[in-house]
């Protein structure tokens, strides 16, 4: 295998050229440990972190069971208790359960997919660190004893600053919102890694299964996540601003912010499901040793897992009074997605039957998990109906269902997943007998507590109470219930036991130790750094089940792409989305602390929100717009080609739909197209359901708005311009032509400031909403000013050469997005000047 | 396009069809039973059967389509995406039909 070691002057950033391959791919050291961007980094911090909240939110939970142990008991107080389920609730569903799923995929994925990192591995460590702080936000409202108490779902009225005077909801919704944006970024770059990065020859078909349910997945973070991100911004711009989005004597609806919630929250579920579905799909061929029953049936189930669970959001608001023709939609919604995870469901039992399943600690976690999630879709069919759904809501019955889905679709997998994957993590096995242990006493004690409340529930008792009165028929359920918590508690403390102790005293974890058929077991665990010394080609789905010289060599000697250094930089191959053929070089960046000092500048933004210390948020956003400037300030990679071995001569960084830039802008603009369409829902849904206060709005003003949609669609032509100048090298006409963007995106901003002058956002919700989506627009227009003439000073800087034009390639796109957003905001600016909006 | 390029595109397309079919049916029953009552019962149902006609045939011919190509793995995917959405495509347009009025 030769290393080219081509002279060729390169334009691109230096970085490691004094180094040898795997200095170039070292862990930094001690506390510059936290620099570190590797996906192995990242990925194993977000699980660790997710663990952590996952205990807490456990004892917790432990809390609320022995409050309500016996009648009448006072251990907690009334408002303590509301603060413990709020936050359990809370904790679990958002800073545990998506970010740990989503560790896994960041260290799984590119060991899976033949990859050396993840594509955009400072966004990874951005994520983390938003995760993190967001988190600490959310926590820490505990030691200000203003713990939020109102719910997981936050409802209003009782959130608003009326119901809520404290900081307590400000708390939660800046504190996750942060967070969230940690849940997004990652998205993104999932969906990236997935399509782009594949070793040679993975196409679609070929890719592990695993990657089909992340990929799914990630696309439903990316447009579920926004709905919830806009109501929570616009219910904190209500708490803090009075914008009265929300208050029906303004023309707003308490029950806008349910329709946000659950548009986010129900696909959440899935969301939640479909990784750790995907986790048991790669184990159990590996303990049956056959390949998926019907991986085709699966990716299909998977997709339209993804789809459906959007269609469904309103099952959890039948008993809130919508139309009895929306309640039979959405409760035939609810059940037709039963037949996705039913064929899910039927391909692991037929995987089961077409082998001898070896009997593993994992193995009996996706037993458990196919019993209890079965069970839990049963009751979730049943709830689909509405009116059992009118008796059962809000009832116990409801905390068995949804702890059966997500414990049983999610922890159970998780638990058999740590058993599996622990040899990556710490090169050891963690302990079979002891696993057998841990599964047993989750088993039983998820059940004794979890079954037993669907009695409690028929029996009446309501959800989020904090003491019942003795004699009800409720006493010896809820007391055995308490005790199953127990035991299930004590399963999980003895597999924190297992994991600590194995680290040190585990038995060393040989190569490929379950006789997998995936590429993350290539090496001998722990594997490198650098997760591949050269990327082997992929012929099949189980590459070293069917390519077997992969294992009889010794891995660092696996023939491949990519093999030794070029320009002293990290790199990994780029591939063609569907077919998986090598394209291009990926660059991948080296430690830095950029991204962790821009996450800290938006902490301290949102912490001096909460703080209402003003001129914080200024110095906070100035940090944070500081750090992302130099993190983009850098030469551009492309525009030279080197040889990746194997017979091929790639290109640096395709300039082209296809490259990774594109892919995530495409991604990107998928999250902003989402933000943008919730609030357009929003403002359609309150024009509609409230005719009379529509009637009352000043009108916006009609010239201005027609000027916006013009200037909208001479953003994006200017954006076009400068890409097609850009792609054929006129350098002073690309800067030009982007500085031209600049001028028509700040003009149009300013033509959607004066339609919307007339209006009063304090005085309706809907004239709230029209500027909320002026404001959301301008925001945009403002990235693209930003970007435009920092594009223009690279180029200025000679940062972008001549020959360079992947910057202004992907800014075209941004600039067609902004430009449709302007096209569609001064449109509906347009309809209601003219139409009137009443 | 490559025959596995229309095979993606086979198993996505019905999502799609699924989704704008979904918005439709759901924007049709909001004009109709919401205050502002924008649309009559019957323009509702006839809008209604429009739309899940054109969604289920959009649907079966994923069903139907790609039945060639080397790399056949993901047929099986298209085809029962395109049965499982012309499905709920049927359920979603059921509820119209179920009901004389928006009742409630
Ligand atoms: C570790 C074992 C767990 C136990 C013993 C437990 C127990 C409970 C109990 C008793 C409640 C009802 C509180 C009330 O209504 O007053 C509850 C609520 C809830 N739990 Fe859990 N839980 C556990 C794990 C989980 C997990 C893993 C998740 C999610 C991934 C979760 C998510 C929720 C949610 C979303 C609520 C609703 C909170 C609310 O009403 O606002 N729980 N849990
Ligand atoms: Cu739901």
């Amino acid at each position: 295998m030769s290393v080219s070691e081509t002279p060729t002057t390169y334009s691109g950033a230096r970085k490691g050229e004094d180094k040898s391959f795997e200095g170039v791919w070292d862990t930094p050291k001690g506390i510059h440990v936290l620099s570190s961007v590797s996906h192995r980094v990242v990925g194993r911090r977000f699980i660790y972190t997710g663990f952590v909240f996952f205990l807490i939110a456990g004892v917790l939970a432990l809390l609320v069971r022995t409050q309500l142990i016996v009648p009448g008991n006072t251990f907690l107080d009334l408002e303590t208790y509301n603060q413990v389920f709020t936050m359990h609730g809370t904790l679990m569903m958002f800073l545990f359960a998506i970010p740990i799923l989503e560790g896994f995929a960041v260290y799984l994925i590119p060991l899976m997919l033949g990859a050396r990192d993840l594509i955009f591995p400072r966004l990874g460590q951005f994520g983390y660190y938003c995760y993190l702080f967001g988190g600490i936000i959310v926590l820490s409202s505990f030691v200000f004893d203003a713990a939020p108490d109102g719910g997981w779902f936050m409802y209003v009225p009782l959130s608003t600053k009326a119901h809520t005077p404290g900081l307590s909801a400000d708390f939660w919704l800046i504190g996750i919102t942060f967070a969230e944006i940690a849940s997004v970024t990652a998205a993104v770059e999932l969906i990236t890694a997935i399509l782009t990065a594949r070793a040679p020859g993975m196409s679609l078909t070929k890719m592990p299964i695993f990657a089909w349910y992340i990929l799914i997945t990630a696309f439903m973070i990316a447009i579920g996540f926004p709905p919830l991100i806009i109501g929570s911004i616009l219910l904190e711009a209500e708490r803090l601003l009075g914008l009265p989005f929300f208050d029906p004597m303004l023309g707003g609806d308490p029950l806008l912010w349910q329709h946000l919630f659950w548009l986010f929250g129900h696909p959440e579920v899935y969301i939640i499901f479909l990784p750790a579905a995907g986790m048991v799909a790669t184990m159990l061929p590996t303990f049956v040793g056959k390949p998926l029953f019907g991986y085709g049936f699966a990716v299909a189930a998977v997709v339209s897992m993804g789809f459906i669970s959007f269609g469904l959001w309103a099952h959890h608001m039948f008993a809130t009074g919508l139309p009895i023709l929306s309640l039979s939609l959405f409760s035939a919604a609810s059940t037709m997605v039963a037949v996705p995870t039913a064929i899910q469901v039927f391909c692991f039992i037929a995987t089961l039957a077409s082998g001898r399943p070896k009997l593993t600690t994992p193995m009996l976690f996706i037993l458990g998990f196919l019993s209890i999630f079965v069970l839990g879709g049963l009751t979730g069919v049943m709830l689909a109906s509405v009116p059992f759904n009118w008796q059962a809501h809000d009832s116990y019955f409801v905390v068995a269902h949804l702890h059966y889905v997500l414990i049983g679709g999610m922890v159970f997998p998780l638990i058999g997943a740590f058993y599996y994957w622990a040899p990556h993590f710490t090169g050891r096995m963690m302990s079979e007998r002891l696993g057998r242990w841990v599964f047993g006493l989750m088993f039983v004690g998820f059940n004794t507590t979890f079954l037993l409340m669907h009695i409690t529930g028929l029996r009446g008792m309501p959800r989020r109470v904090a003491t019942y009165a003795e004699g009800l028929g409720w006493d010896r359920l809820n007391m055995l219930s308490s005790i199953g918590s127990y035991i299930l508690a004590a399963g999980i403390a003895l597999f924190v036991f297992d994991f600590f102790r194995s680290r040190r005293h585990g038995p060393p974890a040989p190569r490929n130790p379950w006789g997998a058929g995936t590429l993350e077991w290539l090496y001998p665990p722990v594997a490198p750094g650098f997760n591949f010394h050269a990327i082997p080609p992929v012929e099949s789905r189980e590459p070293l089940w069917d390519q077997p010289h992969l294992l009889e060599t010794e891995a660092h000697k696996v023939e491949g792409v990519m093999h030794g250094i070029r320009d002293g930089r990290r790199e990994t191959v780029g591939c063609d989305p569907v077919s998986g053929k090598p394209l291009y070089i990926l660059r991948l960046p080296h430690p830095t602390w950029l991204p962790m000092i821009a996450a800290a500048g938006l902490a301290l933004l949102f912490g001096a929100t909460l703080a209402s210390a003003y001129w914080l948020c200024a110095v906070g956003a100035v940090i944070a717009l500081v750090a992302f400037t130099l993190w983009g300030w850098e030469p551009s990679d492309s525009g030279v080609t080197r040889d990746a071995g194997m017979g091929h001569e790639l290109p640096v960084n395709v300039v082209d739909r296809r490259s990774h830039m594109h892919v995530a802008l495409v991604g990107t603009m998928l999250v902003l197209m989402a933000l943008f369409a919730s609030l357009i829902f929003g403002l359609l849904y309150l024009w509609n359901i409230r005719p009379e206060a529509a009637e009352t709005l000043t009108r916006p003003a009609l010239l201005p708005a027609a000027v916006a949609v013009v200037l909208g669609l001479a953003v994006a032509l200017f954006g076009q311009l400068t890409r097609r100048a850009a792609v054929r090298d006129r350098f002073a006409g690309a800067t030009v032509l982007s500085l031209l963007t600049v001028l028509t995106s700040l003009l149009a901003v300013a033509a959607l400031g004066l339609s919307l002058m007339p209006i009063d956002p304090w005085a309706s919700a809907l004239g709230a909403t029209l500027w909320a989506i002026g404001g959301f627009v301008a925001f945009n227009l403002a990235v693209l000013t930003y970007w435009g003439l920092f594009n223009a000073a690279r180029r200025l800087t000679r940062r972008i050469g001549p020959g360079q034009s992947m910057p202004d390639f992907n800014l075209a796109t941004f600039a067609k997005g902004c430009g449709l957003m302007v096209a569609v905001a001064g449109a509906f600016f347009i309809a209601g000047a003219v139409g009137g909006v009443g | 396009m490559t025959a596995l390029t229309r095979q993606i595109v086979a198993i996505a397309r019905p999502g799609v069809v699924w989704a704008v079919h979904f918005i439709a049916i759901y924007a049709l029953i909001s004009a109709a039973c919401a205050a502002r009552a924008l649309i009559g019962h019957p323009t509702l149902l006839i809008a209604g059967a429009v739309v899940t006609v054109l969604g289920v045939a959009l649907c079966l011919w994923s069903v139907a389509a790609p039945r060639t190509g080397e790399d056949g793995d993901l047929r099986p995917a298209a085809f029962w995406s395109g049965l499982i959405f012309a499905l709920a495509i049927l359920a979603n347009a059921s509820a119209l039909f179920f009901f004389q009025s928006c009742g409630g």
